[in-house]
């Protein structure tokens, strides 16, 4: 069953997960090109090294994203018939579609993995720094799931709980306008990004340094 | 009798004006079931119920000996499901669609499958969202079908087809109920397609059930009596009154339900000068019933 559903899954998912592996493995490499392009100091490697740190987080964003919508667009557009009249228990069901799913994510994993070692081969780092590409991998590799878990989650739930979720997104926007109104100084929104992108925030993954070379 | 699908009591709220009423039903085992009823009658959500697609708000549902929804997985691997719209993913092939089926239900038959396949004319190769409605239809009746199983639950299946496909897959569909013995719950508002297959009915309107009988019993038991003047009341009548209505000064024309040529001498008996017999077919019957259904509750 769960090669089945692996299998049509993937055709849904192939393209955006070789896509997205082809961009993984060139972040790692087009960084190196472009820290190297002239002379830098230690300093100034690290810092165009983490120029693109934001390049692997949205690559991880968006292909949990991607890989999540695939999962479960075409089971919504049949209003999920086929799935319910399957003879197999429905969080089994939705277990292997998340398992599939997470499986595809090795993909854009392995193309960081790959670019991240070819860098490394090169060895051409400024002395004092040094390459880490499993460290990166790894943090690509939670990243890509922590977004996949979370969009898995939305897109599996009906339109109810997807406008629950706008509902509360819409209600603190109202909320930062309304403070905003009364002249009240409390940035609500900035508290509450803080809270998730800052550890141990769910989001905290995301946010600070991507670094392939570090000190 | 041994029945393969069987509610008691079953409750359904769709919507605030709309809702199952207390739906008692008995299908036999080994039976071919023809589900009546208008459009908006409630078919596709009793289906629904029954194959745990939906959870009920009361009453009990047993389908092949098990209770529904709760052992959903174990019945459903016995049940072969034709829905009223296509439910397939559009963006595969027909040969990704059979092989994605079978690996949920252990019973597949391949050989037969690929026969199906031949039979119906289908191309494996192409697409679903590349078919036409009728070649749609084969589809989900050669899924259905090549899992062998013991109940069979068709939701219009030959809706909107030509009369070829349709006679193709009804073909398909008692060669199997023949071989197997199959069960097959079959909701059509085609009532003449029925009258040919069905060996049983159930009649259902505005979520209630109307009557479920034996096809045999209701070609023969359903009539519409001419009859002369008559008392208001009719008592110890041997056969149920479903309607009554004058046609002019001194007649009036009845519909009645378990009739046979005996209950002659109870009319006389009661005073009331049978006129005239008249035979109904399915679709005469169906009309009249729905008819008096609706006078009834109003």
């Amino acid at each position: 069953m769960f090669g089945a559903i692996t299998a049509i899954q993937w055709k849904w998912s192939r393209g955006p997960a070789l896509l997205a592996t082809l961009i993984g493995f060139l972040i790692p490499v087009l960084s190196l090109q472009s820290a190297r392009r002239a002379l830098l100091t230690a300093d100034e490697f690290v810092y165009i090294m983490q120029q693109f740190s934001i390049g692997y987080s949205m690559l991880a964003a968006g292909a949990g994203l991607v890989v999540a919508l695939a999962a479960w667009a075409h089971d919504h557009r049949g209003r999920h018939v086929y799935a319910l009249s399957l003879p197999v228990a429905r969080w089994r069901y939705a277990l292997m579609r998340f398992g599939a799913g997470a499986l595809f994510l090795l993909a854009p994993t392995a193309g960081v993995l790959a670019g991240s070692l070819v860098v490394a081969a090169m060895g051409a780092v400024p002395s004092g720094l040094h390459v880490y590409p499993v460290a990166l991998t790894l943090r690509f590799a939670f990243a890509s799931g922590v977004a996949y878990a979370i969009f898995f989650a939305i897109s599996a739930s009906t339109a109810k709980t997807a406008g629950v979720i706008l509902g509360i997104i819409g209600a603190f926007l109202l909320a930062q306008t309304t403070l905003a109104m009364l002249a009240v100084r409390y940035d609500l929104l900035s508290s509450v990004s803080t809270l998730i992108f800052s550890p141990p925030g769910i989001l905290s993954v995301f946010a600070g340094r991507w670094m392939l070379i570090d000190v | 009798m041994s029945l393969a699908i069987q509610t008691v009591g079953l409750r359904h709220k769709v919507a605030s004006s709309f809702e199952i009423a207390h739906l008692d039903m008995a299908v036999p085992a080994g039976s071919v079931y023809g589900f009546l009823g208008p459009n908006g009658a409630g078919k596709t959500t009793v289906i629904r119920l029954l194959l745990g697609l939906l959870k009920p708000d009361g009453g009990a549902i047993t389908v092949l000996g098990e209770s529904m929804p709760q052992h959903y997985a174990s019945v459903l691997a016995r049940v072969g499901y034709v829905p009223e719209r296509p439910h397939l993913y559009p963006s595969i092939s027909i040969e990704e669609a059979i092989r994605l089926h079978r690996a949920f239900f252990p019973t597949w038959d391949q050989r037969w499958a690929d026969e199906l396949a031949g039979q119906f004319g289908l191309d494996v190769t192409r697409k679903l969202s590349a078919l036409s409605k009728g070649e749609n239809g084969k589809v989900m009746m050669l899924l259905a079908l090549a899992q062998k199983p013991e109940l069979l639950v068709l939701d219009e299946p030959t809706d909107g087809l030509d009369p070829v496909v349709r006679r193709d897959l009804l073909a398909a569909l008692l060669d199997y109920v023949t071989d197997r013995e199959a069960t097959v719950l079959i909701s059509s508002h085609l009532v003449h397609e029925l009258e040919r297959i069905c060996d049983w009915i159930g009649l259902l309107d505005h979520g209630r059930m109307v009557t479920q009988m034996p096809m045999q019993e209701f070609k023969n038991g359903l009539k519409r009596l001419r009859v002369g003047k008559a008392p208001l009341a009719l008592d110890n009548a041997p056969f149920t009154l479903l309607s009554r209505e004058r046609t002019h000064a001194s007649g009036e024309q009845w519909l009645v339900q378990g009739w046979n040529p005996d209950m002659q001498e109870y009319l006389v008996s009661a005073g009331v000068a049978l006129r005239e017999v008249v035979d109904l077919d399915l679709e005469d019957g169906f009309v009249e019933l729905l008819r008096s259904s609706r006078d009834n509750h109003e």
